[in-house]
């Protein structure tokens, strides 16, 4: 499999790496031709993320060599990996909102003139670069001002534009994108290539793997499974190399008995400030109700406003009393749970697993101010159980766990204190195929032991499959209920949620 | 660093590794292998160092320290600090002294009245910083000038009990308050058996209450203690009432062991309870800690004070060095948790 024509731009000979408990690394061998876009593929706690802070500096290996170019090579810090060429951007952006596009790509390197800073070279460069990559913003514009997606673009030409680069590592470079935004990620990608830069990108996604990668890598328990071509693979296959296990693709299947038709919850003319239109909108008892939108349709505004994160206007009506909630601590009293899209925002890094769990809980369960603590194991315990949760114990810190692992304590942590209805933002964004099964299994066994779910995605087929019924935003407003998704398709979704029907 | 310790290319399991070795030792102990290793290093130097009334001695100094320090803990852990502590230690010792001498009070009515004000004025501390969504540091910046211009107005800058006033009243702190602050029990200082009463009362309320596991959940990420159904203000607000209480309770203390009350008195301690805090290895932004850390982290300051009296440096040099301690221990925590990583 190896070319021995071309000399690998990387090369890795066993290289591994050793965490406490946990052997993430383990004898890893790999070559990144030049030119090339090769995808490294796993699900949470193969070793991915272990493989990209090695290549790029941040942690040390144990073991093993790392051959940049026929000369090996030892990162000590980023500063050295980027020194030598080796670029990445990390999943979490690492830009500075408040200075300008151009600042942010020359950040570290900006050029003097004189006493200063050549402020018209960077914004001429930078101007020449938005160009190429065919991003219509002007260089001076505060990296704020842009849209997630924008900015991500921002931080892979930050990379690139380093004159040093040679290989750019992407980890997860299509989580926060829409599918529009993606094609856009990767023609960028194909440009990049075309120089003989290597692009490594780690992805959750296979589809877009197996669309983009010249070869893919998977990793499983922290060794490779294989290296293949893409043209001779295909997506079970990849699952199958990451899990170990065949899955059968679920058929969207209604959920709730539509007969029973109870209302749990109704808006009317129900807004935030973020919104201008009301939303008007009735909940059944037991389904799934998918809201369906881009990235800044005002989805997540509605989720928090029903949370009580955000003021609301209008009618809200819950179990057929009149309810208004100024904060969190309300709407969960009146049996309401939120997930949110970021993780960050809801799990206490520091806190061990069990208190995760119970977080939503453990204030109800205590008796005169003192914790019940037989209480929270127990139920910590049979969750990690119930979930699969992979830690050593309920001990652990989350801050230790895996993303997939994070996502489902924040999913027990609901389960425990069983709201009557739990809103779900993007639940699967960022987490690997094997737990996005088991969290949209976990979602429909929910909504039949009654359990009303409204259920926000971005992803179309995510959409088809688990919703009872859809509703599609657009621009703060709700620009369609879909009462029976079977009889619509993918791009019907998205030239309503895009506005370009 | 430390790559050649760990490229042991120990493939056979992935466990961690087990034997001993000094790394490992100050990995895991932290600061308790500092205050034995200082403990052993005076006590090399000086015969005195290593007696049980040597040692009570120290208690007899920290003591107040560690109840001070105690309070700071919770309230560094829900990410907030609280600079105001000597300044409502010597409201609450000055109003409870003033109190019984003056005013003719019971000790306990006047204990009791010093104790609860302290709490009052940390609850609308409390309140001013979650209700006016100021920062800790400036709220209580602001509160460690006034409380203490308060005590000086109540005792008119004068100790209490003075001269002047000692003459025409009765006037004398009652032997109650003297015996918490300078009694013994069986040999034992009661102001030592406080201070460890309040830490173990501490660690009680840290590990056992909601509202323990509140101030870790506040401090370690505001927002999903929100969104978790946490009432943030109502908290942040308490934790500052605890810390005036455990405040007045050192006042009363301080009195006890001086025999007299003084509007000027724990004067900068809120910094020697930060650095107790600090070196005990509590995260100085939240979320994470523990109150033995923090007795550990006080001893140590106390058993180097001790140390280099022992030993008579100068007090200009001891100042240099508890300085140069402070610094040394964080420099040696930074370390700690990137290995620990």
């Amino acid at each position: 499999m190896v070319t021995t024509e071309v000399q690998p731009m990387i090369l890795l000979k066993n290289v591994t790496k050793i965490f406490p408990g946990v052997q993430a690394l383990d004898n890893v061998s790999l070559d990144i031709l030049p030119g090339e876009i090769h995808a490294v593929l796993g699900e949470n706690g193969a070793g991915k993320s272990t493989l990209m802070k090695i290549l790029s500096g941040i942690i040390p290996k144990d073991a093993g060599e790392i051959l940049l170019e026929g000369k090996k090579v030892h990162f000590s810090s980023p500063a050295e990996a980027i020194e030598a060429g080796v670029s990445l951007v990390q999943q979490e952006l690492s830009l500075i909102p408040s200075l300008s596009i151009a600042e942010n790509i020359f950040l570290g390197r900006w050029p003097v003139r004189g006493l200063g800073i050549d402020w018209d070279k960077i914004n001429r460069d930078t101007q020449e670069l938005l160009q190429r990559f065919n991003i219509q913003e002007n260089p001076q514009t505060p990296v704020e001002n842009l849209s997630v997606a924008e900015q991500q673009l921002i931080e892979i030409m930050k990379a690139y534009s380093r004159p040093t680069t040679r290989v750019l590592l992407l980890d997860e470079p299509t989580s926060a994108l829409s599918e529009e935004e993606v094609e856009r990620l990767f023609g960028l990608l194909a440009e990049i290539k075309k120089e003989g830069k290597a692009i490594i990108f780690i992805s959750h996604k296979l589809g877009e793997a197996l669309r983009v990668a010249d070869r893919i890598t998977v990793l499983r328990d922290g060794k490779k499974v294989i290296t293949v071509a893409k043209e001779d693979t295909s997506e079970e296959d990849i699952v199958f190399y990451m899990t170990g296990k065949r899955f059968k693709r679920s058929e969207p299947e209604a959920t709730g008995e539509q007969a029973k038709k109870e209302v749990v919850l109704s808006l009317r003319n129900f807004s935030s400030d973020e919104f201008s239109a009301g939303v008007n909108l009735d909940v059944y008892r037991g389904e799934v109700l998918v809201i369906f939108g881009l990235i800044g349709s005002g989805r997540t505004t509605l989720a928090q406003t029903l949370f009580g994160l955000r003021r609301s206007k209008g009618e809200f009506l819950l179990e057929r009393k009149k309810v208004h909630f100024s904060s969190p601590a309300e709407a969960i009293e009146a049996g309401i749970g939120y997930i949110p899209e970021d993780r960050r925002e809801s799990l206490v890094y520091d806190l061990p697993v069990f208190a995760n769990i119970t977080l939503a809980s453990y204030q109800k369960v205590a008796r005169r101010g003192i914790l019940n603590l037989d209480w929270e194991y127990a139920t910590a315990q049979k969750m990690i159980q119930e979930l699969q949760i992979k830690t050593p114990n309920i001990f652990r810190e989350v801050l230790y766990l895996s993303g997939g692992n994070q996502q489902k304590v924040l999913l027990s942590r609901w389960l425990v204190s069983s709201p009557k209805i739990l809103i779900m933002d993007e639940p699967t964004r960022g987490i690997d195929v094997g737990s996005k099964f088991e969290i949209r299994n976990l979602v429909k066994n929910l909504a039949h032991s009654g359990i009303t779910v409204i259920y926000i995605t971005s992803e179309p087929l995510e959409a088809l499959e688990m919703g009872d019924r859809i509703l599609v935003m657009r621009n703060g407003k709700v620009v369609k209920a879909i009462d029976n998704p079977q009889e619509t398709t993918k791009s019907d979704l998205l030239a309503l949620a895009s506005g370009i029907s | 660093m430390g790559a050649k310790g760990t490229s042991s290319a120990d493939k056979s399991s992935p466990t961690t590794n087990s034997s001993f070795s000094i790394k490992e030792l100050l990995l895991r102990g932290g600061s308790l292998v500092g205050l034995i290793g200082l403990s052993l290093v005076f006590a090399v130097l000086s015969p005195h160092f290593f007696t049980l009334s040597n040692w009570l001695n120290v208690f007899r100094q920290v003591s107040v320290v560690i109840i001070l320090a105690s309070a700071q803990t919770m309230v560094i852990i829900s990410a907030g600090i609280d600079l105001s502590v000597g300044s409502l230690l010597a409201l609450g010792g000055s109003l409870a002294a003033v109190a019984i001498c003056y005013w003719g009070w019971s000790l306990l009515a006047g204990a009791l009245l010093g104790v609860l004000v302290a709490g009052l004025v940390g609850l609308a501390t409390g309140t001013i910083v979650a209700k006016g969504k100021i920062p800790d540091f400036i709220a209580t910046l602001g509160m460690l000038g006034a409380v203490r211009g308060i005590a000086l107005l109540i005792t008119g800058g004068l100790p209490v009990p003075s001269h002047f006033t000692a003459t025409e009243l009765t006037g004398y702190l009652p032997a109650g308050l003297i015996w918490l602050g300078s009694g013994d029990i069986g040999g034992f200082p009661v102001s030592m058996m406080i201070a460890v009463g309040v830490v173990i009362l501490t660690w009680f309320i840290l590990n056992r209450t909601t509202f323990g596991r509140s101030l870790y959940a506040v401090g370690g990420n505001r927002e999903a203690a929100r969104a978790s159904g946490i009432n943030v203000d109502r908290v942040k607000a308490l934790v500052y009432a605890v810390s005036g209480l455990y405040c007045g309770l050192g006042g009363l203390v301080l009195v006890g062991r001086m025999n007299s009350a003084n509007a000027l008195m724990a004067e900068g301690m809120e910094l020697q309870t930060i650095a107790a805090v600090v070196i005990g290895g509590t995260n100085l932004f939240g979320g994470k800690g523990s109150v033995f850390g923090t007795l550990i982290g006080a001893l140590l300051m106390g058993v180097l004070a001790n140390g280099l009296n022992l030993l008579n440096v100068q007090p200009f040099w001891q100042r240099v060095i508890n300085g140069l301690l402070i610094i040394a221990v964080v420099v040696f925590d930074q370390w700690r948790r990137r290995v620990l990583r």
